[in-house]
């Protein structure tokens, strides 16, 4: 018996009040349990994180933990973590290589594409095939796996569209990170660590919200992290909404081309030639034409990007990094937080050096950033676990006159895809809550069990 | 590996001196003698965690931590100034050390090796965090006496239970 009414939630949501119980609420949550995660693309792993035949990582989507591996025909497989005859999980270390995976309990094995390799005693307690069938049994795969440029997604909705057509036009800002070269990037991480905070906080943060970086950001830019006075500059940035995704960016200097913007944030001469070739004309349109170079952004519903180009020494050099992180529920009022540290995979290693120290400097457990961000988050859902939370709701409005329409008009000069403004906006964040409420308000899919080894 | 020095030899007395006294100044958030302990050329690290199968050595290729002395006085800048949020009301913390070994690594440097359990306490309504973790460093005798010069952080956990590491291990 459900005591929230959720149509009144999503309609204030979608005028952009946000009932603040949302961000504490275990209703809220078995609703984005059952609606949202059951449905949406979910990121995993990179294929850079799994090289070889036989390298696997153990990934969840909320509770359910998946084995991402990759066999000995370099096919990548996604499985449900659960071994089929008494549920134990298969695979309990969090990475490695293993030609099979045997379960502790009774040794069913399975081959790392997950199919049963055998069972002991198999005519003994079953009479063979016809107690039960071996052949062709495997763990169970994901509903849906598809990857995009080395990420590995995965749905529980086996009727989910192809993860390209998902990606719609936010794919133009995610290769801003991920395509650099044709070599794709590498991964290090992730950096893995849970904290009082609701998921919702940190992925609509990334969406949209550089209205906090010059205050709860003030003291990176106090102690010369960066070559200016980033944080006042935060408003002259571009706010983008395009397909499932949203994300800032920051305004570069003006009258640069490609290559001097590129300098600007700290990409060296060896790696120009490889960006400017890969990226579109569209792409580099948005850096040398419109003038924006992004920061951070969120994919629906839980991968966020971050870019940032921080001085790494007392000499004033400049290094950018970039960061994936995924914000994994653990419930309404834990998250797990895990933090990848990416690069393009052909830069020179010294770039990959500096451009990790940048990143370790500013985000992830240790970063300057993140510290102060997730106390802001972990305070937001401390309060909303209340019966006060109840009472009010949250103003989400910011960039909207009363009659709902943009303060300002969009950027019309804006090379990218989807919609753009200047200047401060919960444009994102709204665009974020508009998908989370879609989901929230469509009934869960139902699941269809599946029987493996019955004589049919 | 050389076996440890007695208990009893001065060497060992000093370095698990210095220990002690690096943890009191931790505890009372004076970073700045903290850093006055610390050579120019510190390497502070702290690798991820990974959780293998039989516990063969793996590595995810991340740390929580790999400082040289320009990031550890930026974040000692950072602390001290009014926008710290996360430190600030600051926490209450506890560093207890413990199982000190100490090793002679050269004519003027000793390998230490020591327990740590950090105790955080943070506001009114949370409940504390402990991280536990070993730690390997290189302590160098020097005219002012013995300095950090080398530290890696072996941390008990491949998921943390702490909001941030805005403190220093």
């Amino acid at each position: 018996m459900t005591m929230i009414d959720l149509a009144a939630v999503v309609s204030q949501v979608r005028r952009g009040m946000i009932p603040a119980h949302v961000y504490g609420d275990p209703e809220i949550f078995a609703l984005e349990r059952d609606r949202l995660f059951s449905r949406s693309w979910v990121f995993l792993a990179h294929e850079s994180e799994i090289p070889d035949p036989g390298d696997y990582v153990v990934r969840r989507v909320l509770t359910d933990s998946f084995i991402v591996v990759r066999d000995e025909a370099g096919t990548i497989h996604v499985m449900f973590n659960m071994c089929l005859h008494r549920g134990m999980q298969v695979c309990r270390a969090e990475l490695g290589n293993a030609s099979h995976f045997r379960c502790p309990y009774h040794a069913w094995t399975y081959r790392n594409d997950g199919r049963l390799a055998g069972l002991p005693f198999h005519e003994d307690a079953y009479g063979g095939e016809d107690g039960f069938a071996r052949k062709d049994q495997r763990l169970l795969p994901a509903p849906a796996m598809d990857t995009y440029r080395g990420l590995i997604f995965i749905s529980l909705d086996p009727a989910a569209p192809k993860l390209r057509d998902y990606l719609g036009d936010f794919a133009f800002y995610l290769d801003f990170y991920v395509n650099q070269s044709p070599a794709g990037i590498e991964l290090r991480g992730p950096q893995r660590w849970r904290v009082k905070a609701n998921w919702k906080i940190g992925a609509e943060n990334f969406a949209g919200d550089s209205y906090h970086t010059p205050h709860t950001h003030a003291s990176v830019v106090e102690i010369g992290l960066f070559r200016e006075p980033k944080a006042s500059k935060r408003k002259e940035g571009a706010l983008y909404q395009a397909g499932p995704g949203a994300g800032t960016t920051y305004k570069l200097p003006p009258g640069g081309d490609f290559a001097s913007q590129l300098r600007y944030v700290g990409y060296p001469d060896a790696m120009i030639p490889a960006i400017s070739q890969t990226w579109s004309d569209q792409q580099k349109a948005l850096v040398e034409d419109s003038g924006f170079m992004v920061s951070a952004a969120t994919l629906f519903p839980n991968l966020s990007l971050v870019h940032n180009w921080p001085q790494i020494d007392d000499r004033g050099t400049v290094r950018p990094f970039i960061s994936l992180r995924q914000w994994q529920p653990v419930s309404e009022r834990e998250t797990e937080v895990l933090s990848w540290f990416a690069v393009d995979a052909a830069a020179p290693e010294e770039f990959k050096r500096d451009s990790y120290k940048a990143y370790l400097m500013c985000f992830g457990i240790s970063g300057m950033f993140e510290q102060d961000d997730v106390e802001n988050w972990v305070s937001i859902t401390d309060m909303a676990t209340g019966s006060m939370a109840r009472r009010l709701n949250l103003n989400s409005r910011m960039g909207l006159t009363s009659d709902g329409k943009p303060v300002k008009p969009p950027i019309a000069a804006f090379a990218g895809p989807g919609v753009a403004y200047q200047g401060f906006g919960e444009y994102g964040q709204r665009h974020w809550l508009s998908q989370w409420s879609d989901h929230l308000e469509r009934e869960p899919a139902p699941k269809q069990a599946t029987d493996l080894g019955v004589a049919r | 590996m050389s076996r440890p020095l007695p208990y009893s030899d001065p060497a060992h007395l000093a370095a698990h001196q210095f220990l002690v006294e690096e943890a009191a100044l931790l505890d009372a958030a004076d970073y700045q003698g903290w850093l006055d302990l610390i050579t120019e050329d510190i390497r502070y690290v702290m690798p991820v965690r990974v959780t293998t199968a039989r516990g063969a050595p793996a590595s995810n290729g991340m740390g929580h931590f790999d400082e040289d002395m320009y990031a550890l006085r930026k974040r000692v800048k950072r602390l001290a100034t009014d926008h710290a949020w996360t430190e600030d009301p600051p926490s209450r913390t506890r560093h207890f050390v413990t199982n000190v070994r100490t090793f002679r690594a050269g004519p003027d440097e000793l390998r230490v090796e020591s327990a740590l359990l950090l105790f955080r306490s943070r506001g009114d309504t949370r409940e504390a965090d402990l991280i536990s973790a070993g730690r390997a460093d290189l302590l160098r005798e020097t005219s002012g006496g013995l300095m950090l010069a080398r530290r890696e952080i072996t941390v008990d956990e491949a998921v943390l239970r702490t909001q941030n590491l805005a403190v220093f291990l």
